[in-house]
């Protein structure tokens, strides 16, 4: 396992798509979430750290691209011929493929995450939302003339929206690897998760019945995921227990993937 | 690394393998074996079912029935293949924003092997000039390089190129050419697949001829030669001024009368004769001392009388004539194409 682990983080390494394509998303993700809470006026009470990783919606897009073709580019190419003809185990090209996928949208996403706070705490009018702390005396009287950013107090600086959305993020990539793996195509692939993240949501909405409405929430990848994000807890979906149901949407795609690859001519 | 040829065990052995796409019979009981230190021959029509041969060989397609084994095991459950067989499939399968040698060092990696290797085999197919380059900017020529490169990084005693020659240059395959012939002389086996027999001519010591997914042929190539060649005789007549050269023009002329005359003679004496087409008759049923006693007798002279050295390319087409699925008698009916054109 550790050769083919070597040898896919080399693959990815040597890809010159990939670091674009991750640099891409820690941009995009910032880009929007500083535009939100630039442009956003909050309600009293409204829930900031969520909005401020506003983001995060949009970088998934680009996650699951990467998540694709980290696969799907070997079909395109036809080099999943000679990867499987080095690593016969065909399971084990896809462990490393998605362990791959966890350590890169993992460091690519803590920074995009980190960067949304940051702005957050930048941006956000204070005042409004989650009461913050008071301007740090010593800074204001060094900086008289800067406007100095309000000290984040805890509420503002929520570790679990945080950190979930970095969770939320890698689980994505996930089930984009084991979607593309399962259909053998890159576009297909994307078609597919896009639909998932972004299509879903609005059939949701558009669904009339309340009942089969709060279902398919329930069950929607990006709005069980999402729900990590919200401070103030969901009545419908626990935070952590929509991430579970995330994680069963990656697992069962991976699981399917790996049956496939493994039953199948290449 | 040399390998003992002494021990001539198979080190790939294929035992009726079938395969079916749909309703097309891909396989239909391919049998064989791949001997170390020789270079086996694997030829056969478009469609023959090479190509899936080497892919159920290489695990990476299940036959239905049958079975291919590596060094005695499935290709599927040996731990660092590479090192057991080096293969060239498609040179065109790589990634195109690579560079060369990364594209060699992700390989080298999977096989616990390290970046020494990779400039190693860089240096033996030349390219390490190239080696920083992106492979998505190379030539045909150059992938099959990089292609055979990637075969031989795990050092491996058996090797399977499918058509390895397409798209080189003529200095490509002179190289390619001495390369297999010292991998073999290495003590290695080498199994080098091609439409084209001619390719396969002067470098393989044994053929196996496919045809509609079974063997039609597995043999030495100088046995193969021998029995296409059944004793038949090739004699050159000439007309009496032209012997001792005279012009050529008028020896052409006079040429023609004479193999009709020989024509003639050789029939009447019992055997069978089929003009060469250029200018020699190629004879079956009569010795060569009974063709040169009858010509000489009836005053035929003649240029040359040789034992009829039959080509691969003779010995393949003899052979596939039966199993060719894709001719193209539309194309040779509008004169695109001579009618005997294969």
């Amino acid at each position: 396992m550790g050769c083919v682990l070597r040898a896919e983080w080399t693959k990815a390494r040597t890809s010159p798509g990939m670091s674009s394509l991750l640099a891409t998303m820690v941009v995009v993700t910032v880009a929007l979430s500083a535009a939100v809470a630039a442009t956003a006026d909050p309600l009293p009470g409204a829930d900031l750290p969520k909005l401020g990783l506003t983001g995060v919606q949009l970088g998934q897009a680009v996650v699951a691209v990467f998540g694709v073709l980290v696969m799907g580019e070997e079909y395109a190419t036809g080099l999943v011929t000679v990867t499987v003809t080095a690593v016969p185990h065909r399971a084990m090209v896809l462990a490393a493929k998605a362990a791959v996928v966890i350590g890169l949208v993992a460091a690519a996403a803590t920074v995009a995450v980190a960067g949304c706070v940051l702005v957050g705490w930048l941006l956000v009018p204070t005042g409004a939302g989650v009461p913050t702390g008071a301007l740090s005396s010593a800074a204001a009287g060094l900086h008289a003339e800067v406007p100095v950013p309000a000290a984040p107090s805890p509420d503002a600086v929520a570790v679990r929206p945080a950190v979930g959305s970095v969770l939320y993020l890698v689980l994505i990539g996930l089930l984009s690897l084991g979607v593309a793996t399962s259909v053998r195509s890159s576009a297909v692939g994307v078609g597919i998760v896009l639909a998932l993240l972004y299509v879903l949501p609005i059939v949701t909405a558009v669904v009339a019945d309340p009942t089969w409405q709060r279902h398919l929430r329930q069950l929607g990848p990006a709005s069980v995921g999402l729900a990590v994000q919200a401070s103030t807890a969901d009545p419908e979906i626990g935070p952590w227990t929509g991430l579970g149901i995330l994680v069963l949407w990656a697992v069962g795609a991976l699981l399917a993937a790996a049956i496939l690859l493994a039953r199948r001519d290449v | 690394m040399v390998f003992p040829s002494l021990l001539a065990h198979p080190t790939i052995t294929v035992t009726g393998l079938h395969k079916r796409f749909g309703a097309t019979t891909a396989l239909d009981g391919m049998t064989f074996a791949v001997r170390p230190g020789q270079v086996t021959g694997f030829v056969g029509p478009n469609g023959a079912g090479k190509s899936t041969t080497l892919r159920i060989i290489l695990g990476l397609d299940a036959a239905d029935t049958g079975e291919a084994l590596v060094d005695g095991q499935p290709y599927r459950a040996l731990r660092h293949p590479l090192r057991h067989v080096g293969s060239l499939l498609d040179a065109s399968a790589l990634g195109p924003g690579r560079t060369a040698r990364n594209h060699l060092l992700w390989l080298a990696h999977s096989q616990g092997l390290g970046a020494r290797r990779v400039d190693e085999v860089l240096e033996t197919t030349g390219l390490t000039s190239a080696a920083r380059r992106r492979a998505g900017g190379f030539s045909l020529g150059m992938r099959q390089r990089l292609g055979i490169a990637a075969a031989l990084l795990g050092d491996p005693p058996t090797l399977l190129l499918d058509e390895p020659f397409n798209g080189m240059d003529p200095e490509g395959i002179i190289w390619l050419r001495r390369l297999i012939r010292s991998l073999a002389a290495d003590g290695r086996a080498v199994l080098l697949s091609s439409h084209l027999m001619r390719q396969l001519e002067d470098i393989a010591d044994r053929v196996v001829v496919v045809g509609r997914g079974r063997v039609l042929a597995d043999a030495a190539v100088g046995d193969l030669l021998t029995t296409v060649s059944d004793g038949r005789v090739t004699v050159r007549p000439v007309a009496p001024m032209a012997v001792g050269g005279g012009e050529a023009e008028a020896a052409a002329v006079a040429g023609a009368g004479a193999l009709d005359v020989a024509t003639a003679v050789l029939v009447d004496g019992g055997g069978s004769v089929l003009p060469a087409g250029d200018g020699s008759l190629v004879v079956a049923g009569l010795s060569a001392e009974a063709i040169a006693a009858l010509l000489g007798r009836h005053g035929v002279p003649f240029s040359e009388l040789t034992a009829h050295r039959a080509t691969l390319e003779d010995a393949y087409l003899q052979l596939t004539e039966q199993a060719v699925d894709y001719r193209a008698p539309a194309v040779a009916d509008r004169g695109v194409l001579p009618a005997d054109a294969r």
